[in-house]
C-alpha cells in the first residue's frame, strides 16, 4: 500500500496539472466546435519528434524538442487556414484531414528509422505512471506560463472562439489571435502527449469541459465544474486502476467516461426545475425497467433458438447465483461434469507444477538434460490434451444442461419479460388516452 | 563531387546486386535475423539469404508488404521461427499458394523442430497481443546450444534443394559450431560468477538464455505478452524485488522503457538494455555478436558492486 501511494502521488499530481490547463483549452474547443484538434496539433507534434529521431536526435534533446515545436507550429497555421475553409467544408473535416495524414506520415517515417517504433507507441498509449520529479515541475511551469499569457488575452481569444465570423476585427487580427491560440495549444498538447497518451489527453481536454457546460453556460463556472469533475475524475482513475489492477491510462478515460455518464444523469434527475424532475424520474425508470425486460426477451429467445450457441447473460445469472450447468442435469452426468472440472485443475496443476521444476534447474542443483526437457514438454502436452479432453466433455454436458434450460428457463423468463413489455406499453397508451 | 560520390555507391550497389546471384546457388528467405545468421553460417555464400522483418525493428509490430509476397514466391526455401513467433507468415504463404512453401513441404523449415521447448502452456494458442507464447516460449535462438539442432535442420533443408553442395553446408555448420563452442565456454565463463542471481525482465524472452547461463528471472514488468503493467502490478513487483534481492531489471529493445526504468530506481539496481536478436541493438550484427553483447552487458552490469 505505501508502495502504490508513492507510485501514484508524482502522477495524480501531474494529472491535476493536465485537468487544470486542459479543461480550460477544452472550454475553448468545444466553443470553436473542433474537438479533435487536439489529435491533429499532438500527431503532428509527433510527427515532428519522429523525424528529428529519424535524423539522430533523441526524442528529449533540444534538436528534438525544436523539430516538434516547428511540426505543432504548421499545424497552428494549418488550423488558423482552417477558419477560411469552413465557409466550403466543415472545419472538423479538415481537421480530421490534417490528422490521418500525420499519423500515415509518421508510420512512413518511421520505417526509415525502425527506433521511431518505441516512441511512437509511447505517444499512443503514454505511461503517466511513470512521470518523473523534473517532468511534474516542468508542466507546472510551462502551464503556469500558458496561463498567465491566456489570462492577459482573455478578452480577444474567449471573442475568437466564441463568434464564428467576430464583429469589430479585422481579419488580420483574428488570424494572429487564432495562430496564438493554437500555438499555445499545441505546444500543452505537445508537453502532455508523450506523459499521457493521446487517449488520455483528449479526455482531459473534453470531457471536463462537456461536463461543464451540461450544467452552465457562464465561462468561469464551467471552468469551475471542469476542474472539480477532472481531478474527481483523476482520484477515481487512479484508485480503480490500483484497486482492480488495471492498465492505468485505459481506467482513467474509462473513469472520465463514467463521471461524465452520472454528470449526465444529476442534471437530468437531480439539477433540474422541480416539474421536469420528476417527469425525468419517470422516464429513466421506465428506460432501465424496459432496457432489462428487453435483455431478458432477446436473450431467452436466443436460448430457445440455439441453445448450443454462447449464452453471455445465461453465463453471468449461472456465475452470480452459482446455479451452473450442473443443475439441469441427470445426477450421473453431473458426476462427470464435476469430475472433468476437477481434472482440469489437476492437470494444469501437473503442468504449472513441471514448469516449476523445469525453471528451479535453470540455476539450482544439477541443470536438467535436453533429453529431460524434451521428456518434461511430452508430458506437459499430453496433460495439455489431456486438459483439452475433459474441456470438450464440459462442453458437451453444457450443451445438454442448454437444452434442458431452453424449455425449464428460457420460455418462461421469455413469457415474464413479454407479459412486463405489454404491461408497459398497456399502461402508456393508457396514460396518452387520459391527457 | 557529390554527383561523383553518388555515382561510385551506385556503381558498388550495381556490383554486388551483379555479383550475388552469381554466387549464390540457394535462395532463401528467412522471417527473423536470427533465422537468417543461422542460415549465413550454413549456408556460406552458396546462399542469398533475405529477411522479411527488417533488422532492429519490433517483430510483434510487424506488418508484411507487398514486395514480402514476392520474396516468398521466389524463395528456395523459408525459415520461420515458428510456435506462433511468426503467424504472420501463414497468410503470407497462403496467399503464394504453392506447396513446396507450405508446412511439410519442401521448402519450408519450421526451425523450432527438435529444439528442447520451455514453459508448454495447454490452453490458448491464439495471440495475445503480438506474438503468441500459446504453444511454447519461443525465444529459443537464446540459448547457443539450440544452434546446433536449427543449423542441423537448415542443412537438411539445403541439401534438398542443393544435394550436390551437402558436405560443404555440413563442413560449415561444423566449423561455426566449433566456434561457437569456444566462446560458449568464454561466455559461460565470464557469467559463472553470477549464477542464480535474480532479474526482473520486461518481456518473458529468456527463459532459454537464463537456463543455459544459470539465471533466475522471477518476474516480468508486463503482466502478459503485450499488456502494459497497472500500478498494483507495479508495487508488487518493488515488494518482490526487494524480498528477492534482484540485481538488475533486463529490457528489451522497441518496448517503452518508462516502467522498467521506474522500477529500477525504486529498487535502486541497474537497468539493463539486452538484445533479443541479432541486429536488434548496435553491435549485435551477428549470431556471435548477440551473445558477446549480451554477456559483457550483464557481466559489466553485475560485477559492479551495489551502492
Ligand atoms: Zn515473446
Amino acid at each position: 500500500m505505501e508502495d502504490a501511494l508513492s507510485l501514484l502521488l508524482l502522477p495524480f499530481a501531474a494529472s491535476v496539472a493536465f485537468v487544470l490547463i486542459h479543461a480550460y483549452f477544452g472550454v475553448h474547443v468545444l466553443r470553436r466546435n473542433i474537438v479533435f484538434a487536439d489529435l491533429a496539433l499532438a500527431q503532428l507534434s509527433a510527427l515532428g519528434a519522429t523525424v528529428a529521431f529519424a535524423g539522430g536526435y533523441a526524442p528529449t534533446s533540444p534538436a528534438g524538442f525544436g523539430y516538434a515545436l516547428l511540426f505543432t507550429a504548421v499545424g497552428a497555421a494549418l488550423l488558423t487556414f482552417s477558419r477560411g475553409v469552413a465557409r466550403f467544408v466543415s472545419r472538423e473535416a479538415f481537421v480530421g484531414i490534417l490528422y490521418v495524414v500525420a499519423t500515415a506520415a509518421t508510420v512512413l517515417v518511421i520505417d526509415r528509422s525502425p527506433q521511431g517504433a518505441e516512441h511512437v507507441k509511447r505517444i499512443l498509449i503514454g505511461s503517466i505512471l511513470t512521470v518523473g520529479t523534473a517532468d511534474v515541475a516542468k508542466f507546472i511551469a510551462l502551464y503556469a506560463a500558458i496561463g498567465a499569457l491566456h489570462w492577459f488575452l482573455r478578452r480577444p481569444l474567449l471573442a475568437i472562439s466564441s463568434e464564428s465570423q467576430p464583429q469589430g476585427r479585422t481579419t488580420l487580427a483574428i488570424q494572429v489571435w487564432d495562430f496564438v491560440f493554437f500555438l499555445s495549444f499545441g505546444v500543452v498538447v505537445t508537453s502532455s502527449v508523450t506523459t499521457a497518451g493521446v487517449l488520455l489527453v483528449f479526455s482531459f481536454l473534453i470531457v471536463p469541459a462537456v461536463i461543464g457546460t451540461i450544467f452552465s453556460r457562464k465561462v468561469h463556472v464551467v471552468l469551475v465544474i471542469a476542474w472539480g469533475a477532472g481531478i474527481l475524475a483523476s482520484v477515481a482513475g487512479f484508485a480503480g486502476s490500483y484497486v482492480l489492477d488495471l492498465p492505468t491510462g485505459a481506467t482513467m478515460v474509462a473513469a472520465f467516461a463514467m463521471v461524465l455518464v452520472l454528470a449526465g444523469l444529476a442534471k437530468a434527475l437531480i439539477f433540474v426545475e422541480a416539474a421536469r424532475r420528476s417527469a425525468n424520474r419517470r422516464i429513466a425508470g421506465r428506460i432501465v425497467i424496459a432496457s432489462t425486460l428487453i435483455l431478458i426477451l432477446a436473450s431467452s429467445l436466443w436460448l430457445i433458438i440455439n441453445p448450443a450457441a454462447d449464452q453471455p447473460l445465461v453465463a453471468a445469472f449461472e456465475a452470480a447465483t452459482g446455479l451452473g450447468p450442473a443443475h439441469f442435469l441427470k445426477a450421473s452426468d453431473r458426476d462427470i461434469y464435476e469430475s472433468a472440472g476437477r481434472d482440469m485443475l489437476r492437470f494444469q496443476g501437473e503442468v504449472d507444477r513441471l514448469n516449476a521444476r523445469e525453471k528451479a534447474a535453470r540455476y539450482e542443483g544439477a541443470p536438467l538434460a535436453d533429453d529431460e526437457i524434451r521428456r518434461i514438454a511430452s508430458y506437459q502436452q499430453s496433460f495439455n490434451e489431456m486438459t483439452r479432453g475433459e474441456q470438450y466433455v464440459q462442453d458437451v454436458l453444457r450443451g445438454k444442461a442448454r437444452e434442458r434450460e431452453r424449455w425449464a428457463v428460457g420460455l418462461p423468463a421469455a413469457i415474464i419479460a413479454t407479459v412486463g413489455l405489454g404491461l408497459m406499453w398497456g399502461q402508456r397508451r393508457l396514460s396518452e388516452r387520459r391527457r | 563531387m557529390r554527383a561523383g560520390l553518388f555515382g561510385l555507391v551506385l556503381a558498388a550497389m550495381v556490383a554486388v546486386v551483379a555479383a550475388a546471384p552469381a554466387l549464390a546457388v540457394v535462395r532463401v528467405v528467412a522471417t527473423t535475423t536470427d533465422m537468417a545468421a543461422l542460415v549465413a553460417a550454413v549456408g556460406g555464400d552458396l546462399v542469398s539469404v533475405e529477411t522479411l522483418i527488417p533488422p532492429a525493428t519490433d517483430p510483434e509490430a510487424f506488418e508484411p508488404r507487398p514486395g514480402d509476397l514476392d520474396r516468398v514466391r521466389h524463395a528456395n526455401l523459408l525459415v520461420r521461427v515458428g510456435l506462433g513467433y511468426d503467424f504472420w507468415l501463414d497468410p503470407l504463404i497462403h496467399r503464394v499458394g504453392d506447396k513446396r512453401l507450405m508446412r511439410g513441404g519442401t521448402a519450408y523449415l519450421d526451425a523450432s523442430a527438435g529444439v528442447p521447448l520451455l514453459e508448454i502452456r495447454g490452453q490458448s494458442v491464439v495471440s495475445e497481443g503480438g506474438h503468441a507464447h500459446g504453444v511454447a516460449n519461443p525465444h529459443y535462438w537464446l540459448d547457443p546450444e539450440n544452434a546446433a539442432i536449427v543449423t542441423a535442420g537448415i542443412v537438411e533443408a539445403l541439401a534438398r534443394f542443393a544435394p550436390a553442395e551437402r558436405d560443404r553446408f555440413v563442413a560449415n555448420r561444423e566449423r561455426f559450431l566449433a566456434q561457437l563452442d569456444a566462446r560458449l565456454q568464454r561466455w559461460r565463463e565470464s557469467l559463472a560468477p553470477f549464477a542464480g542471481v535474480k532479474f526482473i525482465a520486461y518481456h518473458n524472452s529468456w527463459p532459454y538464455f537464463a537456463r543455459r547461463f544459470r539465471l533466475d528471472v522471477i518476474d516480468f514488468v508486463e503482466p502478459r505478452p503485450g499488456v502494459a503493467p497497472s500500478p498494483a502490478h507495479l508495487a508488487h513487483l518493488i515488494a518482490q524485488g526487494r524480498k528477492a534481492q534482484v540485481r538488475a531489471i533486463v529490457h528489451e529493445p522497441y518496448e517503452p522503457d518508462d516502467q522498467s526504468r521506474l522500477l529500477a530506481e525504486k529498487l535502486g539496481v541497474p537497468f539493463v538494455r539486452l538484445a533479443t536478436s541479432v541486429g536488434s541493438l548496435p553491435h549485435t550484427e551477428d549470431y556471435f555478436a548477440l551473445f558477446e553483447f549480451n554477456a559483457a552487458m550483464l557481466a559489466r552490469v553485475l560485477g559492479t558492486p551495489r551502492q
